[in-house]
């Protein structure tokens, strides 16, 4: 099948996301009358689409993309005994807002724990990357490292906090994929435009007040069963199943004599037509039959480890292909994440790096050779890093304080380290960027005003929007 | 910001200037606030100046400077205000100044706050609402449209009243009298039915934001266990027709109105609902903010960290409300038959900390406390017709503690003779033994908590509970040693024989000290608090807080509350409310254009004792209510000037709620279960249950698919539902079992029918009325074209629009 890419985003349009009763507030109220937005880029659009690899838990950014030889140098020795001893200054740790008081995760953690991998530079950009993610530091030249993030959760809500830019003692808000979305409408006639694809626990919905229109519909890669009701629970003929759709277009099209100019019924018989082809986009999506050998060993099919994110990258592939939006996966089991290295870190991270690195950078490859990265964000994140401390014997810590996070393809300058922390990972110390930072560079290269993507009623922060990572832009 | 060399710009002051002043500036310098003795709603008010003079003279003009200086602590709007003017805004008002500030000549000023329409007290019209609307009507010219074929109307009152369509065999027998008392009886009946309180329960749940409890694992992180409770109250007040302004009172305060009344007590599941394990200020907020909006259409969160933009409601003000709440607590109470706190229990509020001060917050940060000034327990100064005087409510001793409830002892000792009746059956002499010391430990203890303070019996209960220390301790000894080859074995055997020594040295020496029966369960006070499970006893007060919040909100006097009310109930039955935004009655919602019909019909509900079916009835037996909903045949002046229906010269088409969706597929197959109540169902049985939706578990963590397809309610907030188009919505329709099922149950029913018999029929089951000549044509075409497989048939119309559709 060719992939279809509509070039107007007709969802926008056709299909009502149930904001209709806002519009018709905003326009009583006398304001200016408001419209939800039209689904074309307010600014220069310099990607289309989305590949968000959010890596539930945690991600050492110490063991991966902003190694600290430091940690090995003062290993066993506690920060108080090292020249970096102000990290832990009180003030410094302010920031910090505590949701599971007197947990027993989510503690300063003193002595210093050394690099559990080696690292080496990458690239012409020679990016130090840890030994865990070599297919990726492969990659380096494509990608801009940012290895300045901050949050202010120390726990797992971290993970609502770097989709909705919110804390999760505040009140539950639009993810970016929901923004995203909301903003540009659809490209394809055949898929949902906003996909999720593995666990998700602290927040289930991404719409929040934009209404359940805009939260991400959950793909499971199985090409028998990947989507709610995507095909009949119960016996029944293709040629059947043609006839009742048929039947069901035409009533509801003699319907329009009876209610002429209701919109609503335009857009179910509409909806109707966007399921029929679902029906059929879903599976084949799913289904890797048609994908040559050589695809699947660059994605790492072929090690065992790393076949179950390589199977739904190929897919976030093949889904960015037909036209979808925003593609969101979250890698990593069990409700607060796999990555939530307590303890065992280094088997932890080794074996999940290995799951990951492989499939990661056959994405990056296979976007390139197919033209693809141009128009394509690939954005690989985590809610927060982990300390530079060990907890117990052999792990580290939640860290909000400083993290790194990356992003490749559509607009992005590859080769660029930007920012970074002090000597031990602790702190940022140029460029720090809070996680609506990341929502604005998306937001700006996919041609999208953050400051225009508000509706009556819903006051935003200043915070929210974030501000545009220039150094990172191509 | 430099400022460009004035330009020769037109700017329009009406549409250029004024708007974004009134966005920008007004909060401060306008009607609600003049911050530096300065206005800036009229040109008159910016000539005059405030403390600093003319803002129009001057070069640059004062107001210029300040809204472009690079000086963060003088540029306006101050910082988190509002964002900064515009080159271009900047631009326009440079033009405007250097025009000479041109103005209408009799600009008028903002309106006074406090004369805001929503704030004043609504008067009766002395006219219907037809008669008004059908007034407005004829003024503008507009037609209205005829009445709706009568068995549409039918179906909306089914739909609207009970949430279930009428079966092809009520539609007959309304068809035969369609008269106006024929109507009244029909609705009188709906309304009299307990499928009538089930339906409007879930209009309340989304409001009132009913929610099941929720957390991480088995840790309760977010409301209350067995909350379903609350949600009975709700259907069973509403079956009762309970006056809405005792639901009110009795959600906010039951425990301190008749604390006895344990009926009623399960109305504070509003408050309960909110609890919040790890952060005592989000559960208040939560609480301070969705009591105003549901109640009084006053949006709080705003003040939480500054006074508010639109509403004269100041920061303080938030927190004389937080102080009202500050001592509110939650617990499990007994629940009658069921001495297990994790089977049943009665989740309901008290007053624990009866003198803990409420500071406000600084900018809304909980760490930054004003702590100058403690606040006084208040309400909105704008809204208080009468000053605010709670009184504290002495306290039942089944309040305080709650062992003393009638029927504690009964459900500990029915549930030790259950144990005493198995270990019979068993004839195991040591487990008969130990149910029987527990029988009598209990009895012991029970007359000791009675006879407060008496050491003898207090003895006597120690000395019982001893007796049953050691039995058990025996019995841990005699399994450790009946198992001598298992893992650990020689330290089991020697833990247990510890164990049994200290039993008995106890049982020789038992004091006067024992553990009273558990008798409610203490909500934990943030994840440190171990002991709560041990708290028995409760303050023999309550600060009467919330009784006096209640019986304010509930005053005829309280120009917001019933209004509020009808505008909601208006809303479910008209699809579009009088006031736009339903959750807003403060400034930034205009006076709506049939504010006669919502202040006649709040009156009339007011006098109605509150009455909700009064209100049901007023507004399905409306003129409007019968009107047709299309736009067929409309006069073509009319929609050319009224595309919208702002004038209401039609009904509005509603699509149903989910719930609504899955009921009716259920109803109509027959199979749906009507039993009333009880504990909330496990969603992942839903997609077999026959029970109605609304007693599905409701939370942040769980998704019922097939609900959440047809925009279920969000836990959060749902003050209205969102009507999506989706196309997930026609794959549940067309692909699950229950609609398939639905189809193949109605198909056995309509077996015997011929062809075109059977069509009217299908119509007339599932869309509640017959086909057209033309729907018919194509029906029995798509039937040929299906086999005549009568069940893909139904379930093809099971997917018309106007199934899910409330013409």
């Amino acid at each position: 099948m060719t992939p279809r890419i509509s070039p107007t985003p007709f969802l926008r349009r056709d299909i009502l996301g149930g904001l209709g009763s806002i519009a018709m507030a905003s326009m009583l109220r006398g304001e200016e009358a408001w419209m939800p937005p039209d689904g074309l880029p307010m600014i220069p659009q310099r990607a289309k689409r989305v590949i968000w690899l959010f890596m539930r838990g945690g991600v050492s950014h110490m063991e991966s993309f902003d190694p600290k030889p430091m940690l090995t140098k003062y290993a066993g020795k506690s920060i108080g005994e090292t020249p970096y001893k102000d990290a832990q200054n009180p003030e410094k740790l302010k920031k910090v807002r505590v949701v599971v008081v007197n947990d027993a995760n989510g503690q300063q953690r003193n002595v210093i724990y050394p690099l559990q991998t080696g690292f080496k530079r990458y690239g012409q950009c020679g990016v130090e990357i840890s030994d865990w993610f070599p297919n990726i530091g492969s990659c380096a030249d494509e990608i801009a490292f940012i290895r300045s993030m901050w949050t202010t959760d120390d726990n797992h809500g971290a993970q609502v906090q770097f989709h909705s830019g919110r804390h999760m003692l505040e009140p539950r808000v639009p993810t970016l994929g929901a923004w995203v979305t909301y903003g540009l409408g659809s490209m394809t006639d055949n898929l949902p435009s906003f996909i999720n694809m593995g666990p998700r626990f602290f927040d289930v919905r991404d719409g929040h007040y934009l209404g359940p229109a805009y939260d991400a519909v959950n793909l499971k890669v199985d090409p028998k069963n990947p989507l709610t009701y995507a095909a009949p629970e119960f016996q029944i003929g293709r040629q059947q199943q043609e006839a009742q759709f048929d039947l069901i277009h035409r009533l509801n099209g003699l319907n329009a004599e009876q209610y002429p100019g209701d919109k609503t019924r335009a857009a179910r018989m509409k909806s109707y037509q966007l399921a029929y082809n679902m029906q059929t986009a879903v599976p084949e999506t799913m289904n890797l039959d048609a994908e040559s050998a050589e695809t699947k060993k660059l994605y790492g099919m072929d090690d065992k480890v790393a076949e179950p994110f390589a199977r739904q990258l190929i897919v976030a592939r093949r889904l960015a292909e037909r036209g979808v939006r925003f593609i969101q996966l979250q890698h990593g089991d069990g409700a607060a994440g796999a990555w939530d290295s307590h303890s065992g870190l280094k088997k932890n991270h080794s074996s999940l790096a290995q799951q990951v690195d492989k499939p990661i950078s056959g994405l990056l490859k296979d976007l390139k050779q197919r033209g693809m990265l141009d128009d394509t964000l690939v954005v690989f994140a985590t809610e927060f890093g982990r300390t530079p401390g060990s907890q117990g014997s052999d792990g580290r810590d939640h860290h909000p304080y400083g993290f790194s996070v990356w992003m490749a393809g559509g607009g992005i300058k590859g080769g660029t380290i930007h920012g970074g922390t002090d000597e031990l990972g602790f702190h940022p110390v140029e460029h720090p960027h809070y996680v609506t930072d990341v929502h604005a560079t998306i937001l700006h290269l996919l041609g999208l005003d953050p400051h225009r993507l508000e509706i009556p009623g819903r006051k935003r922060l200043e915070r929210d929007f974030g501000k545009v990572i220039p150094q990172i832009l191509a | 910001m430099a400022l460009l060399p004035t330009a020769v710009l037109a700017v329009d002051y009406e549409k250029e200037i004024k708007p974004l002043l009134k966005e920008r500036c007004y909060a401060c310098h306008g009607a609600l606030k003049q911050k530096a003795g300065l206005r800036l709603d009229t040109a008159t008010a910016m000539h005059k100046g405030g403390d600093n003079g003319n803002i129009l003279s001057g070069d640059p003009a004062l107001l210029l400077e300040r809204v472009t200086t690079a000086d963060k602590e003088d540029r306006m709007p101050p910082e988190g205000e509002g964002s900064m003017f515009t080159t271009e805004q900047v631009a326009k008002l440079q033009a405007w100044i250097a025009a000479g500030a041109p103005a209408p000549a009799q600009e008028k000023p903002e309106d006074d706050p406090r004369a805001h329409w929503a704030y004043q007290s609504p008067t009766a019209s002395g006219h219907s609402m037809d008669s008004l609307l059908a007034t407005r009507l004829a003024a503008k010219g507009l037609k209205p449209q005829p009445e709706a074929a009568p068995e549409l109307w039918l179906r909306r009152v089914y739909l609207d009243l009970i949430g279930l369509p009428p079966a092809p065999v009520q539609i007959h027998a309304f068809l035969k009298d369609t008269s106006a008392p024929a109507r009244l009886r029909l609705v009188d009946q709906l309304l009299a039915t307990p499928q009538y309180g089930e339906r409007w329960a879930r209009h309340f749940m989304d409001i009132w934001r009913y929610c099941d409890w929720y957390g991480l694992g088995a840790q309760l992180r977010h409301s209350q266990k067995h909350l379903w409770h609350w949600r009975d109250w709700i259907v069973e007040s509403l079956n009762a027709d309970k006056g809405y302004d005792q639901m009110i009172v009795q959600m906010l305060a039951a425990d301190e109105l008749a604390p006895e009344n344990r009926d009623n007590l399960r109305a504070t599941g509003f408050l309960a609902r909110s609890y919040y394990l790890f952060n005592r200020t989000t559960w208040l907020d939560e609480t301070i903010e969705h009591t105003c909006r549901a109640f009084l259409g006053l949006t709080m969160q705003c003040v939480k960290c500054h006074d508010h933009k639109y509403d004269p409601i100041e920061q303080t003000d938030y927190y004389r409300m937080r102080a009202i709440f500050e001592p509110l607590h939650v617990r499990l109470d007994p629940w009658e038959g069921e001495s297990d706190f994790e089977k049943n229990g009665l989740p309901r509020v008290f007053d624990l900390h009866l003198d803990q001060l409420t500071y406000r917050h600084v900018r809304g940060d909980e760490k930054n406390e004003d702590k100058s000034r403690p606040m006084t327990p208040g309400v909105p100064r704008v809204l208080e017709f009468a000053s605010f005087e709670p009184k504290a409510v002495k306290l039942p001793p089944t309040s305080s503690h709650p062992v003393l409830l009638p029927f504690v002892l009964k459900d500990h000792l029915a549930a030790a003779d259950q144990q005493l009746a198995q270990a019979q059956k068993s004839g195991d002499a040591g487990a008969v033994k130990l149910a029987g010391l527990r029988l009598a430990m209990i009895q012991a203890v029970y007359a000791a908590d009675l006879a407060k303070g008496d050491k003898a019996i207090a003895q006597a209960a120690a000395l019982a509970e001893a007796r049953y220390g050691e039995a058990k301790a025996e019995e841990e000894l005699v399994k450790a040693e009946a198992a001598p080859t298992a893992k650990d074995a020689e330290k089991k055997i020697k833990t247990a024989r510890e164990a049994l020594e200290k039993a008995r040295t106890k049982v020789s020496a038992p004091g006067d000290t024992y553990t009273s029966l558990t008798a409610s369960l203490k909500a934990q006070e943030g994840p440190g608090e171990n002991g709560n499970a041990k708290v028995q006893a409760y303050p023999e007060i309550s600060t009467g807080r919330r009784l006096a919040l209640a019986q304010w909100i509930a005053d005829k006097r309280n120009p917001l509350t019933a209004r509020v009310l009808v505008n909601h109930v208006w809303a479910r039955h008209f699809g579009v409310p009088l006031v736009a935004d339903v959750g807003d009655f403060g400034r930034r919602s205009l006076a709506p254009l049939h504010q006669d019909v919502l202040d006649s019909l709040t009156t009339g509900f007011m006098e109605n004792g509150w009455s909700m079916k009064w209100l049901h009835r007023t507004l399905v037996l409306s003129d409007l209510y019968r009107r047709n909903s299309s736009n067929a045949g409309a006069d073509p002046q009319t929609l050319a000037t009224d595309p919208d229906n702002h004038f209401l010269w039609r009904m509005n088409p509603r699509r149903m709620e989910s719930q609504l969706v899955r009921d009716s597929l259920l109803h109509l197959s027959g199979k749906l279960d009507l039993t009333l109540g009880g504990p909330s169902l496990d969603p992942a049985k839903a997609e077999t249950s026959p029970r109605r939706s609304l007693y599905f578990i409701q939370n942040a963590d769980v998704e019922h698919r097939f609900l959440a397809v047809f925009d279920n309610s969000n836990v959060l907030e749902c003050y209205r539902r969102n009507e999506s188009v989706v196309p997930q919505q026609a794959l549940a329709l067309t692909n699950s079992g229950l609609s398939r099922e639905c189809a193949n149950a109605l198909a056995a029913s309509m077996t015997k029918l011929d062809a075109p018999t059977f069509i009217d029929q299908a119509f007339l089951a599932i869309l509640g009325r017959l086909p057209l000549a033309a729907e018919r044509k194509a029906s029995l075409e798509g039937f040929h074209a299906l086999n005549e497989d009568r069940s893909l048939f139904l379930q093809a119309l099971i997917n018309h629009n106007d199934f899910v559709t409330l013409r």
